[in-house]
């Protein structure tokens, strides 16, 4: 076996601290709920806090090269050859714990404002904390195997978050719904690493990538299986329905991990697999191209939606969509750069929307909202800063990574990609701008009747769950907003890492992780690039404004939006029917095969098959019963007969043999 | 060889009486007859000691053991008498059996090629009773019994031992074993009582 | 008389037993009566001690002996302990008969 060295072998304790924190403070959560009340949210956010600080601490071993072997490499259990657990700390790996530790440290600081009073506190920080756990597993393992335990994990603590608030059916469908795609995903890795373990018996990632050539035909089987996990994951056509369904959790969840860390791990994966890719076009041009197609229908699906979480999920699933299909295609910095920024902006956004959740006594329907702006002037403000970075405002964070991403596309020779990145660009706009004039400027429209704004069934809508909420004391507003404020700092300021192209500090920084590719000359200019873009985002902004930025009086609003509702495409509000066409191509063919094994198979062949069994057995003894007829000359004449028999066979046979 | 014949006709006679009888009384009479005509075939073989011993154990000792218990049950119940019969054709499927395998048992006989060839390790037919080295004789037996043949004469000596245990736990009187700890256990919890009683009061 | 030869041929006294034995399991297959049963038994076992005897007179060997005496020992303890059964069981009865013990019955 040979031993390909992924870091530098030897021994961190600060990594397996950071590793193991946020499972201690999930466990003391768990354990010690009831009496630990609101102080568990301060522990699992201490906790979090305590990792992220040992994350930067220890920055220099992640970044630490030997020889070529780039990072930490801590060994832990080495149970069969190709089976050594470990954890790898490397650039890739530190980004992704940055941000899981550092952004989700600041979502629990926002939780514990927001889940104030709730009746299991302590249980939603525990599962929290679980999560983060399951998270830096997938994220710091060295090998598949490990990571695909975090993969499990995470889909796991997904559930338990999305179904919080159990006692709201939605919630529970919608997280039994998640479960279930992402466990699609799992086997599909499995898959894959049964394919790694026959071609080069092993799943460590060193071994796996110094054998790429060892797979063979096979090699586009093995990426096509772990993009199925990837996708399913991170919500790529068509395995994408369980996101804006996961909108059921809390906010907070939403903003952790249906934005910011779990739906990207599709992203790390692919951006950790780039070995396999780079030897695999026909891979690349899968991924990028799905990446591609569901970063446009999910924006296209974006602009149809009236929930403000919705919104912002389909928002994800479009933004996830630009980073598949950076990765995808080659541009793995840019990919990578996009998953970092589009964490603080879309936890900021998640987080502003929550503000107003919070504020609106958990309405959510845009409709119903409106002239905002004086009453919460911060959220406001929070979330014009994060519409205008994941518009790509020159400056702040988005533009840089999208542009990255655009202009990788067109570099790596996919020039109808890049196509679909700037209409995308444009469409988001448009949809990020509804949301945030429907939200925030002219009149309020929270008191109108639900009916005259087109909502056919008004009790389905919002998320009332539970009194408990509804009547809580609000916690003190800077617990909320403090989180938000600190995010906007790197939602501006992130994407300047990127600036300088190939001489950028992030250039730079995964120098040693993708190799520098020498491409030629794309026929626009990064510049040019830049103006497009942003010429069609100014075009999505201005038809957002000419729609929604001048409704006049709440009474005109109602009817425009009432209209609107009525008239609004059916595949739009349908999302393209996805659903439907996964319900009969899956759901139903498998409904009809358990309905046959219940019917015929279980009972008849099965149960049939055990009471044959019995019944045999028992006219078997019926038969034998009546030899024990318990009188002793029956049993005589028995013993005779047998007695006969023997006298049979050595008088006729056995002597004459 | 006249002898044989005679003495086959008797034990034959006498064991279909045994058989066949219709008190039990009389069918110990009739094994008496067969005990006694198989000792004096047993005699016809050289074998004088177990023609003894079987007319001390047999006859002296099994048939009145057989004697003393019909007494015993006819003196309680009704003498013997029969409930319904159970398996009133069991004669059809019994006789069968015995003929066929007397019958198979009888062809094989006929068919065998004797192998007799005498592996003595005893001197002589003739002499003495006493004589330590005539075949048959209780010096002979005893000599093999005691020496060669000790060990399983002491598993029967223990089989002995074990049957007559046996037989005193079946049919003995065991009950005043029984009531005795019965009896020693309720006068301790009467006593007990009595003693609560009185601390009560 | 010849040491080799016995008194009728060697076929005349395996008869004889043969002929006491199946009387024997007749008198167990058809009695119903408990001690009749039992002198059944005695029967075969004398059969089969008839046996022992002859070949020990043909082999001209006493282990023949020794093993009939020890089924003599082994019949008087089958007896005794069959007999204390018999007492045992039928002590209460109205009827002494095999065919109302059936306490064994499947």
């Amino acid at each position: 076996m040979i031993h390909h060295v992924m870091g530098v072998d030897g021994t961190y304790p600060l990594l397996l601290t950071l590793w193991l924190l946020p499972l201690l403070g999930g466990v003391l959560c768990w354990a010690f709920g009831p009496q630990l009340k609101t102080a568990a949210g301060w522990l699992a956010s201490g906790a979090l806090l305590a990792s992220f600080v040992l994350t930067i601490v220890a920055w220099p071993t992640a970044t630490q090269n030997l020889n070529g072997a780039v990072g930490a490499h801590q060994a832990l259990v080495s149970w069969m050859p190709g089976f050594d657990f470990g954890l790898l700390f490397d650039p890739l790996s530190l980004i992704w714990t940055c941000i899981i530790t550092g952004v989700g440290f600041l979502i629990h600081l926002y939780s514990i404002g927001y889940m104030h009073g709730d009746r299991a506190f302590a249980r939603f920080f525990a599962f929290l904390n679980f999560f983060v756990f399951a998270m830096l597993t997938l994220v710091l393992s060295d090998n598949f195997a490990g990571l695909l335990i975090g993969w499990g994990l995470v889909g796991l603590a997904s559930y338990f978050l999305i179904g919080f608030w159990f006692e709201k059916p939605s919630a529970v469908a919608a997280a039994r719904k998640a479960f279930v795609i992402n466990v699609v995903g799992d086997i599909a890795i499995m898959m894959a690493i049964f394919i790694m373990i026959a071609k080069v018996g092993s799943v460590g990632y060193g071994d796996v990538f110094s054998h790429v050539a060892a797979f063979g035909p096979t090699l586009f089987a093995v990426c096509v299986c772990l993009f199925i996990g990837a996708a399913a994951k991170s919500a790529q056509l068509p395995l994408h329905t369980w996101l804006p369904d996961a909108m059921e959790g809390p906010t907070p969840v939403s903003a952790l991990i249906h934005a910011a860390t779990m739906v990207t791990a599709g992203v790390y994966l692919i951006a950790r697999c780039a070995p396999l890719w780079n030897a695999s076009p026909d891979a690349q041009l899968l991924v990028g191209t799905v990446g591609g197609l569901t970063a446009l229908v999910g924006a296209i699906l974006g602009t149809a939606q009236w929930d403000i979480k919705r919104i912002l999920a389909y928002s994800t699933m479009s933004q996830i969509g630009y980073m598949i299909m950076g990765v995808g295609v080659g541009a793995y910095e840019g990919g990578v750069a996009h998953f970092f920024t589009h964490a603080f902006f879309k936890a900021q956004l998640f987080l502003g929307s929550g503000i107003v959740i919070h504020a609106l006594a958990n309405e959510q329907d845009v409709r119903r909202m409106g002239g905002l702006r004086k009453k919460l002037p911060f959220a406001f403000f929070a979330m014009l800063i994060g519409v205008l970075a994941i518009c790509g405002l020159p400056g702040l964070s988005g533009s840089f990574s999208k542009d990255a991403v655009i202009q990788g596309a067109l570099e790596h020779g996919h020039p109808w990609l890049y196509v679909v990145g700037v209409v995308t660009a444009g469409i988001t706009a448009y949809y990020m701008f509804r949301m945030l004039f429907l939200t925030f400027t002219g009149a309020h429209r929270g008191e109108i009747d639900p009916s005259h704004l087109g909502m056919r069934h008004p009790e389905l809508v919002g998320t009332p769950h539970g009194d408990s909420h509804s009547e809580h004391h609000h916690a003190p507003a800077w617990l909320m907003n403090v989180p938000v404020a600190i995010l906007i700092v790197p939602t501006i300021a992130a994407g300047w890492l990127l600036f300088g192209g190939g001489a950028s500090w992030w250039a730079t920084f995964f120098a040693t992780t993708f190799a520098p590719e020498t491409l030629p000359a794309a026929p626009i200019s990064e510049m040019a690039t830049t103006g497009i873009v942003l010429l069609i985002v100014a075009l999505g902004f201005l038809v957002a404004y000419l729609r929604y930025g001048r409704m006049g009086d709440a009474k005109a609003a109602a009817e425009k939006l009432r209209m609107e509702t009525v008239h609004a495409f059916p595949a739009l509000t349908n999302a393209f029917y996805f659903d439907a066409a996964l319900d009969a191509l899956f759901v139903r063919p498998a409904a009809w095969l358990g309905a046959l094994s219940a019917q015929i198979l279980d009972p008849h062949i099965i149960d049939g098959a055990v009471r044959e069994i019995v019944h045999l057995a028992r006219s078997l003894g019926n038969g034998v019963r009546a030899v024990q007829s318990g009188l002793l000359r029956a049993y005589v004449l028995l013993v005779v007969g047998g007695a006969v028999v023997f006298i049979a066979y050595y008088t006729l046979i056995g002597v004459h043999r | 060889m006249i002898g044989f014949f005679a003495l086959a006709i008797v034990l034959i006679a006498s064991a279909v009486w045994t058989v066949a009888a219709r008190k039990p009384v009389y069918s110990v009479v009739a094994l008496l007859l067969h005990f006694a005509a198989l000792a004096a075939l047993y005699v016809t073989l050289n074998a004088e000691f177990l023609a003894v011993t079987q007319i001390i154990v047999y006859s002296g000792a099994i048939l009145v053991l057989f004697l003393f218990v019909i007494a015993l049950l006819s003196s309680g119940v009704a003498a013997f008498a029969q409930g319904p019969d159970r398996l009133p054709k069991a004669a059809i499927p019994a006789g069968f059996a015995v003929l066929v395998g007397f019958g198979l048992l009888a062809f094989g006989l006929a068919n065998a090629t004797p192998q007799a060839t005498a592996t003595s390790n005893s001197g002589s037919l003739h002499g003495a009773a006493g004589l330590a080295n005539v075949f048959g004789s209780v010096a002979d037996f005893g000599k093999a019994l005691f020496t060669t043949h000790l060990l399983p004469f002491e598993i029967t000596a223990l089989i002995l031992m074990v049957a007559v245990i046996g037989v005193v736990l079946l049919a003995g009187d065991v009950t005043p074993f029984v009531s005795r700890t019965a009896d020693t256990k309720r006068v301790k919890r009467e006593m007990r009582e009595a003693i609560l009683k009185e601390g009560g009061e | 008389m010849d040491l080799t030869v016995l008194p009728v041929a060697l076929g005349d006294y395996i008869g004889l037993s043969l002929v006491i034995f199946f009387i024997g399991v007749a008198g167990i297959a058809l009695r119903r009566n408990p001690l009749i049963v039992l002198m059944s038994i005695e029967l075969m076992w004398n059969a089969a001690n008839l046996l022992f005897i002859t070949f020990a007179r043909v082999y001209m060997n006493n282990a023949g002996h020794i093993f009939a005496f020890l089924v003599i020992t082994v019949a008087a303890a089958e007896a005794a302990i069959g007999l204390a059964i018999v007492v045992v069981v039928f002590r209460n009865a109205k009827n002494v008969d095999v065919d109302d013990v059936r306490i064994l019955r499947g």
